[in-house]
This record gives C-alpha cells, structure tokens and sequence, in this order.
C-alpha cells in the first residue's frame, strides 16, 4: 500500500477537525474543542494509505506551524463558507504552505454548507476561479463532499507522481 | 561490566525522571535504538530493525538529515508530547518529551481567544445585518408614504371620476323623465332633444364601465391574471367604434379627433378586440383629457401581420422627470389640475406586453405626446374573410333559450335581441332550462351564473352528464378568471362579462350557425 502524507490547514474552527473526524470515522460534534499543535490519523483511500494531519488553525494568537507541513505530498485548504474572512484568509496559507514545501497538489473544502448563512460572495469567488483550485461545497455536518474532497486529492496526487 | 549496567539504569531513570523518550534511525531509516520508556506513550511495537516510517506516524514523509521540532503532537497514549530531529553524523535521533501541561495551559488559552473572536466576528455580522435592516424598513417607509400618498390621490381620483359621468346620467334622466310627465308638445325637436339626452346617459353609462374595467384590471394586474382571448375582428370596425365612444369627449372639448387608418375595409385579424379596444381608449382617453386646445389623432397602418399604432395629442407635453413615473400606478402629474384614477397607463403597458409589443411614449414639453406600439394581428386569408364576413346571415329562424333570474335584464335582452331578429325563450333558473331543453331543442343558450334553483354550473354540468352538447353562452357578472376556467371546464362555448353587448352575443351566434354549417356539409 502506498502511504502519503495530508495536511488539513486553514483559519480556526472552519471545520478541518470535523471534516477529519467525519472522514476517518463518521462522527460529528456540534462543541467547539480547538486543535492543539496537531493530531494525526489514518485512513485509507483505494489503493492509498493516508496519514492526515490534523493541523491546529490560524488564529490570533499563532500562525501555522509550517514544521507539521514538510514531507506533506498534499494539502486541503478548508474554509467556513459562512465567514467569508476564512476564505480570503486561504491565500496567505496557501502561501504558508508554498513557502515551506512547494506547490503541492491541493484541493479546497468551502465548509458547512448545511448553513443557511453559507454564501460565498462575488469578491471570494473571483479569488478562488483566479488560483484554479479544486473547491468543494462540503458539510462536516451532513457529509456532503466529505469523501469527495480526499479523493480528490488523491487523483491529484497520483497524477502528479505517474 | 557492572559499571555499564548501572550507568544504563541511571540513564533509563534519569529519562523516565525528564519524562523523555528516544528512538535512534540510520541513514536508511531503520531503527537501531529506542528507549524502553516510549511504550508510556503509547509507541509499543517499536521494533530495532524496523523501518520507523511504517511503525511511528508521524515519522513518515521525513528523511534522515531532517531537523526539525514539532511542538504538541498528540501521541497514540492521549498524552500531547513535543518531538524534535536531531541529525548527527549517521543517526537521527528522535527525542520525545511530555508536553500536556504546556498543551493543556495552551488549550485554555487559544479555546477562549477563539471563542472570543467567533463572538466577535458574529456581532460585527449581526451590526451589519442589523444596519442594512433598518436601511430597507426606511426605503420601505418611504415607498410607504409614497403609496398612501398616492392611494389618497388616487381615491379623490375616482370618486371625481365616478362623479362626472353619474351627475350627468342623473342630469339627463331627470330631464327625459320630467318630459315624459308633463307631455306637452311631441314635436320633432322634443323627440330629437331626448334621443341626444339619452345618447349622454348612455355615453356616460360606458364611460363607467371602462372606469370600472380599469379599476379591476388594476387587482389582477400584480396576480397575472389577465388572459388575452383573440378572436377574429374587423379592425376598421373596432376604430369606428372607439372613434364613435370618444368623439363626444373631444367635442365637449373643442379639440379635432381624427382616426386615420391605413387599412381595408375587409381585413380581418385575430386580436382580442376587447383588450385592444381598452387600450385605445385609455390612450386616446388620456390624450383627450390633457389636451385643451388643437388635436388628438390616432394613426393605424397593419402589415407583415403586424398592427402599429400611434397615438399623438398637442396637449402639454410630459417632463423628463415625469416620463419616468408615468408607467407606475396610480401617478399623476402634479400641476395638470385633471383628475382620474392614474391607472390607464399601467393598465395599457401590461395588456400591450401580453400582446407581445411594448408601449413608447416620447413628448415635448408645451408640443404634445405620442405613444405608439406595435403588436402582432395575424390577417387571415382572403376566403375566410369572406366566410366570417358572409356568415351574417339571418339568425331569425335559430332558436335561443335565456336562463336569468334578474327580470330587468331579461327584459332587456328580449327587446334587444328582438330588434337584431331573434326570438329569446325566457326561463328565470337553471332547472328550467334543463326542463325546457328537454321539450324542445334549442341551437343556443345564454345563461347567467348565479341563479336561484339551479346555478349556471350546475346547469352545465348536468348538460355535460346527459351528452347534450348545444352551445350554452355564460353571462356572468365575475370578472374573476377562475370563473371562466370553471365554466369551460364544464364545456361552455363562451364567456361572455356583464354587461353583456348584444352585438357579442350576435356574433357568437354567427360562429354558431358557422359551425352547425361546417358540420352540415363535412
Ligand atoms: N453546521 C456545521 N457546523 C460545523 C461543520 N463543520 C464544523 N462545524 C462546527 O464548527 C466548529 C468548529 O469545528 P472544528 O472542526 O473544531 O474546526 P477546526 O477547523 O478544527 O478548528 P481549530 O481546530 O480551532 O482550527 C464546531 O463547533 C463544529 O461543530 C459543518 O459542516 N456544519
Ligand atoms: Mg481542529
């Protein structure tokens, strides 16, 4: 099996732990318990182990720590698409992320699009339609494109190596 | 020997005492040493000459020269420990050590900023949600304001309406009833000056009812409820009629109303003449009251089965300003001192877009205005002109069945029908028009809706029971389309508003007759 190393980044409490949790093992938890440092998982995608790391969000008090980044081979930037600062907030961690292990395949989750103030506005999309990122509308809450979003990573990443 | 031991036992508690861990790789990552402590963090099956990428996680992806700290990474055990990468010359040593109070004190701190900032981010939305609020609820009190406003004008509009054409059908009527008390002379101008005051009621009477008509328009206007019901119409006959109805008024008013027509006598479209006559009315109503002096002329030229149609008065003209609001309901021009209900534009836009054209009014200040649109009028061909023309062939020998309980207005569809040569069987409610139909057989019958005994409907749902297909004629007072939907449900040949015009009710027959013909000889 073919091992590959994951990263969840993005602003705090857009998501990343419950899309993880949903993923990994179909739980969701309506509490807010911040991320500290990082937590790791496994799962596996067709053929492919993935080791995801579940890193702590940016928040007021710290940036992303670019250390959990390095030997990542792909990143998920995720976003609360109902706070449209966490989506214009994807880029300066994109360049986070660039800075530290280059541009790796990635793919975008716009979060909790159970919700109804869950918009994303003119400016954001210009954005996201201007890096040609992959972006999925996901819900951690209801799993909508939870799956969806790794695999595509993963296509993108075996693409990327073959 | 024994030395070596006790030096490895002073190692193993000074570890256990800093609560810290190692694992050693080489350069191909395989483990060559660990510490017997990492266990208590739940790395168990840590194995010398294992690969270290396969057997601790967060080891993968990294390779021997890599130097690197990780702060608060949370172990297999639950316990949150810090690792850093040393690399030496042909090692790398993993050094792990216990971080959970640094975490814990971390987790307190970073839950509550974040928490915060959520609380604050959500003020600031609701703040702005809260001020883009009450933005609207102002903008729509001011629309408020602006249709009450407009609600009162447009009330004082129609009872000034109304007024005129009822103190004049009183007028009129007291005088002709007088006359006919004290019948002094029966002189031919006596007979002349009641024929003209009787013309006045009766100029009067339509002009109420196209009031009336605007007036319901206007509440079906927001619910689309106004249907188009094209029929085949001799054009220059609907402008002669509509020339006829607004002639007194431009007389009245000393202004020239010419009608120029670039049409056949002939020529036959299909249109819903009904709408098409309210609009010209409303337009040339329009021009009428706001010009004072010169003319008002309607312009009428039909071809590739498109009919335009211009309309130009040498009234006061319209602002820039003004041009913008004279399309919203109820507007009317401040300063003009002419009152009306405002709602003839509106009204005349919509039916012209249902009709597929679009109204365009331009004007020049103290010249006059024109407003002109141009709608598809299908012609038809020659010989069916001829068979729509011909078809008004005598009716007398049909015979017609009136179901209506209201003995005024059968009287008056008697009589009236009676100078057109037909003869009416009159029966006050629907079971006797069942009844009567049983014993006789009519070619036609006009029904009213609302009768005692027996309704309209269930008139013709009973019709419909018993197979009999003889062409039944609503007449209804409802203007409301859902009637009309229920009555063709229930197999109506036509629908026809009060107050009913005789010559619709003729031409319904001729289509009758026209149809009993067609089906005589095919
Ligand atoms: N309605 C809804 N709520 C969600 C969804 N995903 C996450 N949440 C909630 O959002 C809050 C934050 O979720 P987390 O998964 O902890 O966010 P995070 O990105 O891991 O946050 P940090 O670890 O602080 O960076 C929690 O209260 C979740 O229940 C979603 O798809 N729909
Ligand atoms: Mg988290």
């Amino acid at each position: 099996m073919r091992k590959k190393k994951i990263c969840m980044v993005g602003d705090f409490s857009v998501g990343k732990t419950s899309i993880t949790q949903k993923f990994v093992n179909n739980v969701f938890s309506e509490k807010y318990l911040t991320t500290i440092g990082v937590k790791i998982d496994t799962a596996t995608v067709g053929e492919d182990k993935l080791i995801v790391w579940d890193v702590a969000g940016r928040d007021s008090l710290s940036p992303i720590n670019a250390s959990y980044l390095v030997g990542a081979s792909g990143v998920i930037l995720v976003a609360d698409g109902s706070r449209s600062s966490t989506v214009g907030g994807l880029l300066e961690i994109w360049q986070t992320v660039t800075n530290r292990i280059g541009s790796v395949p990635v793919v975008v989750a716009l979060n909790k699009a159970d919700l109804d103030g869950w918009q994303i506005d003119d400016h954001s999309r210009a954005l996201l339609d201007q890096q040609g990122w992959d972006v999925f509308a996901t819900s951690a809450k209801d799993g909508k494109n939870v799956e969806a979003v790794f695999k595509k990573l993963v296509e993108i990443m075996n693409c990327k190596e073959s | 020997m024994l030395e070596a031991n006790l030096q490895q036992r002073i190692n193993a508690q000074l570890l256990d005492k800093l609560q810290l861990a190692y694992i050693c790789v080489d350069s191909s990552m395989t483990v060559v040493e660990v510490s017997d402590n990492l266990s208590s963090y739940g790395y168990n099956d840590i194995v010398i000459g294992a690969n270290v990428e396969e057997c601790v996680d967060f080891m993968f992806g990294f390779d021997a020269q890599t130097q690197l700290d990780l702060p608060m990474v949370q172990s297999p055990s639950g316990i949150t420990i810090s690792v850093s990468l040393l690399p030496s010359d042909r090692l790398l040593t993993v050094l792990i050590s216990n971080a959970s109070n640094q975490a814990d004190q971390r987790q307190l701190l970073q839950q509550k900023a974040n928490e915060n900032e959520l609380l604050v981010e959500r003020q600031e939305k609701l703040l702005t949600q809260l001020e883009q609020a009450s933005e609207q609820l102002e903008s729509k009190n001011e629309q408020l304001e602006e249709a009450s406003r407009l609600q009162t004008s447009f009330l004082s509009g129609v009872s000034h309406e109304f007024r005129t054409p009822l103190t004049s059908i009183i007028g009129y009527t007291n005088l002709v009833e007088q006359s006919l008390q004290c019948p002094t002379d029966k002189t031919g101008s006596d007979i002349q000056q009641k024929a003209d005051h009787l013309r006045a009621v009766q100029r009067s009477s339509r002009h109420l009812l196209s009031l009336v008509e605007n007036l319901l328009d206007h509440g079906k206007l927001d619910s689309d409820e106004i249907m188009l019901r094209p029929k085949t119409t001799n054009l220059v006959e609907l402008f002669q009629d509509v020339e006829l109805l607004l002639k007194p008024l431009s007389d009245a008013k000393h202004i020239e109303l010419t009608i120029n027509l670039d049409i056949d006598d002939s020529t036959i479209v299909v249109i819903d003449d009904s709408r098409l006559r309210q609009c010209l009315i409303n337009l040339l109503g329009n021009a009428v009251k706001f010009t004072d002096h010169g003319s008002v002329s309607l312009t009428a030229d039909l071809s590739g089965d498109f009919l335009s149609i211009k309309v130009a008065d040498t009234g006061p003209g319209i602002s820039d300003e003004d041009l913008q609001k004279i399309r919203l309901p109820f507007w009317q021009a401040a300063d003009t001192g002419k009152a009306g209900t405002g709602l003839g534009l509106t009204i005349t836009e919509r039916i012209i877009e249902l009709m597929g054209g679009e109204l365009e009014v331009s004007s020049v200040l103290s010249e006059g205005t024109q407003v002109s649109f141009q709608i598809p009028a299908p012609m038809l061909m020659d010989q069916e002109c001829a068979k729509v023309l011909n078809s008004k062939q005598s009716l007398a020998d049909m015979t017609v069945l009136l179901a209506e309980d209201d003995h005024d207005i059968a009287a008056l569809m008697v009589v009236m029908m009676a100078e057109r040569g037909v003869h009416l069987t009159h029966v006050e409610n629907g079971a006797l028009a069942l009844e009567a139909m049983q014993s006789t057989t009519f070619d036609f019958v006009l029904m009213d809706i609302h009768m005692p005994v027996m309704t309209g409907y269930e008139t013709l749902a009973a019709l419909q029971q018993a197979n009999n297909s003889t062409p039944v004629v609503i007449m209804s007072a409802s203007t409301v389309e859902a009637g009309r939907m229920k009555a063709e449900s229930l197999g109506c040949y036509d629908y026809l508003i009060k107050p009913v015009d005789v010559d619709d009710v003729i031409e319904i027959m001729n289509h009758v007759a026209l149809d009993k013909d067609a089906d005589h000889t095919c």
